[in-house]
Order: structure tokens, then sequence, then C-alpha cells
């Protein structure tokens, strides 16, 4: 009995290390001094940090991350609360094909999506020269995670509290926006974090629907490794994977990263 | 009447807003890929004029593309594989401890998801390159170098790496859902752990591993950064082939033809998986 649970906690902790251990890495080899990353480490510096900040290619890909991440998720989250709300609360007959008709984005492999966006763009609309394939791209792959979040909170918060409202005489717009709003709003706060953090993160989307001569973190730092493995790549990935945990926690004081369902 | 439906258009107008996104931006572009990959090629524009069936002719008459198919669902299946087992303990493990550590060991399963899979790749390439962290401390112990990366060898470890989140979590959920008064009614009468699991736990357990195990199988299939960068350009995948084709020529309808016969195939295993599932589920209950 006690070794049986032993061996289960041993396997359990090596799984953690296994997880955990690669982006610890990265990390540590930003701060690395030297150009190759060798134990003992051979010293703190942060020239790799400079390094980063007076690299143009670097910085820009970084800012156009940010403000794609920043548009898509704001209409993802327009979007996508909506669409939780009906299927929620309105939806009766075929409830089951809708959810997956807008979880279709995340189910779907991403490569095909790019491809089958990238011919699209390209046919019918306008080509990939301006940033707008890129954005529609991302508001369709983070559409899912608004949908999942918000309906998630929806399911946790009971009916009864609109009738309640409802009966004591509230229109039912004023109903959602006094009763229900306030008591999803952290709900769909969560869903356009991790909107965001799945922009940010995207790089098959990206690479396929790119315009011309922009470029996003992730791409950069795609092309970066595959001919370099200088840690200036480190330096730019500790800053995201930083800005990811911020995230994280901060959906976890939120909304309770436990809640999350996938 | 008039004012029940006319509710009842007021609220689809939510789901309109969503549902033209996906049928825009998914729905008509994945019709597209197929009306694409029957086009004739071209060597001036991106797609010739007129219709042919040259493209799947071309694809499944070439060993070159058939036996990439069958690499490509060989590195799914043995991800997929190597996830269950590694996913299992610690899904156990998350779904029934009482610590206090529990919210923290849990952000620790979801955090790698949501590092980006280039940076997670980074540290694969850091830890197993030539002159890396593995084969240093190897070193020190008089063993190796190793070639860990720029093959099949590589391109798996990283693979598993970043899908076996999406092993535990369903898992994770399914073994949650278990009540464990049954496990110990079972075991006090005098079942043995292996049967309990066996008989109790797993029939019940079965449709979140399905899921787990369809979303790693499809995912790793599909993957393409991974290969790219822990294959380096030696170990080459359907999907790494399909955006080389698109990126560097002008040959949509071939790629698009690749595409769906690879889509094909993968939901084809899918498929035959689900089957299986099913006639285990049947005959354990």
């Amino acid at each position: 009995m006690k070794i049986v649970s032993a061996g289960l906690l041993i396997s359990v902790a090596a799984v953690y290390l296994f997880l955990l251990l690669p982006i610890a890495i990265v990390v540590l080899a930003s701060f690395n001094a030297a150009e190759y990353l060798s134990f003992p480490p051979t010293g703190l510096s942060f020239r790799w940090y400079s390094a980063f900040l007076n690299s143009p290619s670097f910085t820009s890909a970084f800012f156009v991350s940010i403000i794609v991440g920043l548009v898509a998720a704001a209409a993802a989250t327009l979007i996508g609360t909506p669409a939780a709300i009906f299927y929620v609360r309105f939806l009766r007959r075929r409830r089951e094909e809708f959810r997956l008709a807008i979880l279709a984005p995340m189910l779907l492999p991403e490569v095909l999506t790019a491809i089958a966006l990238l011919f699209f763009f390209n046919q019918v609309f306008i080509g990939t020269q301006t940033p707008l394939p890129l954005i529609l791209g991302h508001i369709v792959i983070t559409l899912p995670f608004v949908f999942l979040t918000v309906s998630s909170a929806l399911y946790n918060l009971p009916v009864a509290v609109e009738e309640a409202a409802r009966t004591l005489g509230a229109s039912s717009w004023k109903a959602f926006r006094r009763v229900t709003f306030p008591l999803i709003k952290s709900g769909i706060v969560t869903g356009a974090m991790f909107a965001f953090i799945m922009s940010f993160d995207n790089v098959n989307i990206s690479l396929l629907l790119k315009a011309i001569g922009t470029s996003t973190l992730p791409i950069q730092l795609f092309d970066y490794l595959r001919y370099d493995f200088d840690p200036t790549a480190a330096a730019a990935s500790t800053i995201s994977v930083g800005l990811t945990m911020v995230i994280v926690l901060a959906i976890d004081r939120i909304y309770g990263l436990r809640a999350v369902r996938f | 009447m008039t004012q029940a439906s006319e509710i009842g258009v007021r609220r689809w107008l939510f789901a309109v807003p969503a549902l033209s996104l996906v049928c825009l931006f998914v729905l008509i572009p994945y019709i597209n890929i197929g009306i694409m990959s029957f086009r004739t090629p071209s060597t001036t524009a991106p797609y010739g004029p007129g219709f042919t069936v040259t493209n799947y002719v071309h694809i499944l008459s070439d060993s070159l593309y058939l036996s990439l198919l069958a690499e490509t669902l060989l590195f799914a299946i043995a991800t997929t594989a190597v996830c269950l087992v590694l996913a299992f303990p610690v899904a156990f493990h998350l779904a029934r401890t009482t610590s206090r550590w529990r919210g923290l060991l849990y952000a620790g399963v979801l955090s790698p998801l949501l590092t980006g899979v280039v940076i997670r790749c980074f540290g694969w390439i850091v830890l197993l390159a030539n002159n890396g962290l593995v084969n240093q401390a190897l070193g020190t112990f008089g063993v190796g170098p190793f070639q860990l990366m720029y093959n099949a060898t590589g391109v798996t470890i990283a693979l598993v790496h970043v899908f076996l989140p999406l092993m535990i979590l369903p898992l994770m959920n399914a073994i949650q859902s278990v009540d464990p008064h049954l496990e110990e009614a079972a075991r006090t009468l005098g079942a043995s752990r292996m049967r309990v699991f066996q008989r109790v736990v797993l029939p019940l357990i079965l449709p979140g591993l399905q899921s787990g195990v369809i979303l790693v199988f499809v995912l790793a299939a599909s993957a393409y950064v991974i290969p790219m960068l822990l294959g380096g350009g030696r170990v080459q995948t359907l999907p790494t082939v399909m955006v080389q084709q698109l990126m560097g020529g002008l040959l949509w309808p071939f790629g698009a033809a690749l595409a769906l016969v690879f889509s094909a195939a993968v939901l084809a295993s899918v498929w035959a998986f689900a089957l299986l599932g099913r006639r285990r589920m049947r005959r354990l209950a």
C-alpha cells in the first residue's frame, strides 16, 4: 500500500519536472552571461535583455503581437459573449450542433484552418497585404475560448437570480444589465484574457496570414530559432512567459483557475 | 404567437455574429479547400482554369506522400501512447489529492499549455542539442554524446511535452467525477487494485480518456512547429511538407488535395478508435 503510493508520487513528480523543466531552462538561459548554457551557469547578466530591446525586429514583433492580441480578444469577447448567453439561456433544440459549430475553430487542426483562410483571403477577399486577414484569423481561433469561459460562468449562475429580478418588475434588458452581467463579468474578463493568451502564442495562423514584412513575436522567434540559438531569443521568450504568468495569476485572482474548464 | 416568434428572432440576434464569423471564415474556407483540390495546376498563377483529379492521382500513386502520411500518423500514435502513460498518474493524483498545494499543481499542468509552442520547443533545443544540457550531464559520466535532436526522438519528446496537458485535463475531470466510495466498495469486496481499476474505474473514465486520446492524436498529427524546430529539416511530416509547398511554390491545388487526403486519414483513424472504444465499452457493460 505504502510502496504503491510512494511510486505514484515519484512518477507524478517526474512528470511535473518534465512539464516545467524546458520552460525553466529558457528563463535560466536568458539570464546566463555566456552564449551557451552550461551547468553551473557562468554568471548572471542582463545583456540578452538589452540585446532584445536593441533589436528592432524583436521589439516591433512584440508590439504587433500585443496589438493583434488586444484587438482579437476584444472582438472575440464582443462576439462570443452573446453567443454563450444564447446557448445557455435561449437555445432549446440542436444544442450540440450549435456548440460544435462555435467550437469548430478550436477542434479543427489549426494548420488546416490557416491554409483554408490563406486560399480564401487571396481568392475572394483582400489578399494578405494588410493586417486584416491576420486579425480575422485570430478572432476566429480565439472565439471558442471566450464562448467556453462565459458559458461556464452562466452555468454557475442560477436562473432563479434573473427570475427574481424579473418578478420584481425589471425588464429583461434591465435584469441582464443589473443582475446577470455583473455576476458573469469576471467570467467574461477571464474569457478575454484567455483569448489574448491564445492569440499572443499563436504560430500557425500568423505564419500563413501575416502581411509581408510584418511579424508577430512567436513568428520572429520561430524564424530566429531555425538558424540561430543565441539567448536574445531566450530573453524574448522569458518576457512572453512572464506576461502569460501575470495574466494567469490575474485569472486565478479574478475567477479561480480551477473553475476554468476546457 | 407573432409576439413569441418576434422574441425568438430577437434571441437569435445574439447568435448571429458568432455564427456568421464561423460560417464565413471556417465553413466556406473549408469547402473552398475541397473545390481548390480539383483545380488544375498552373505555373503562372496559384491555379489554372477548369477541374481535374490529377492532384489526387499524383498523391495516391506516389509512394513518397504515402510513406510521409504513414510516418506522420506513426508520430501521432507514439505521442498519444506516451502521453496516455504519463498522464495517468498525474491525473489520478490531481483528481484525488487534498493537498493544499493543489491549486499550484493544477497551475503546473495548465501553465505549459498557456506557454507558446515555440518557447517550449526552444527549451528542448537547449536541452537536447549535441552540446546541450542533457549531453553535458551525460558527458560528466563519460557517456555520449547522443544525437537527441534533428531526428524522430527529439520530435517525439517535444510532441509529448506540448500535448501532455491536453491528456491530463480531460482524464482528471473524468476521474474527479468517479465516486471514490465505489473503489472502496470494490476493494472491500475483495477485488485487487488492478481489478478495481479494470472493472470499476476504467469503464467510468473511458469517455474522458477517449476525448483526451482523440484531442492529442489529432493535434500531434497536424503539428507543424514542433517537427520544423526539433526536426531541423531532417524530419518531415505531412503538415510541414504541405506548408512548404504552399509557401514556397504556387502549388495551391496540390497542397489542397494533400490537406484533404491528410484530413481523411486522420478522421478515419479517429473513427476507427471511437468504434473500438464503443465495442470495448459494450463488452464491459
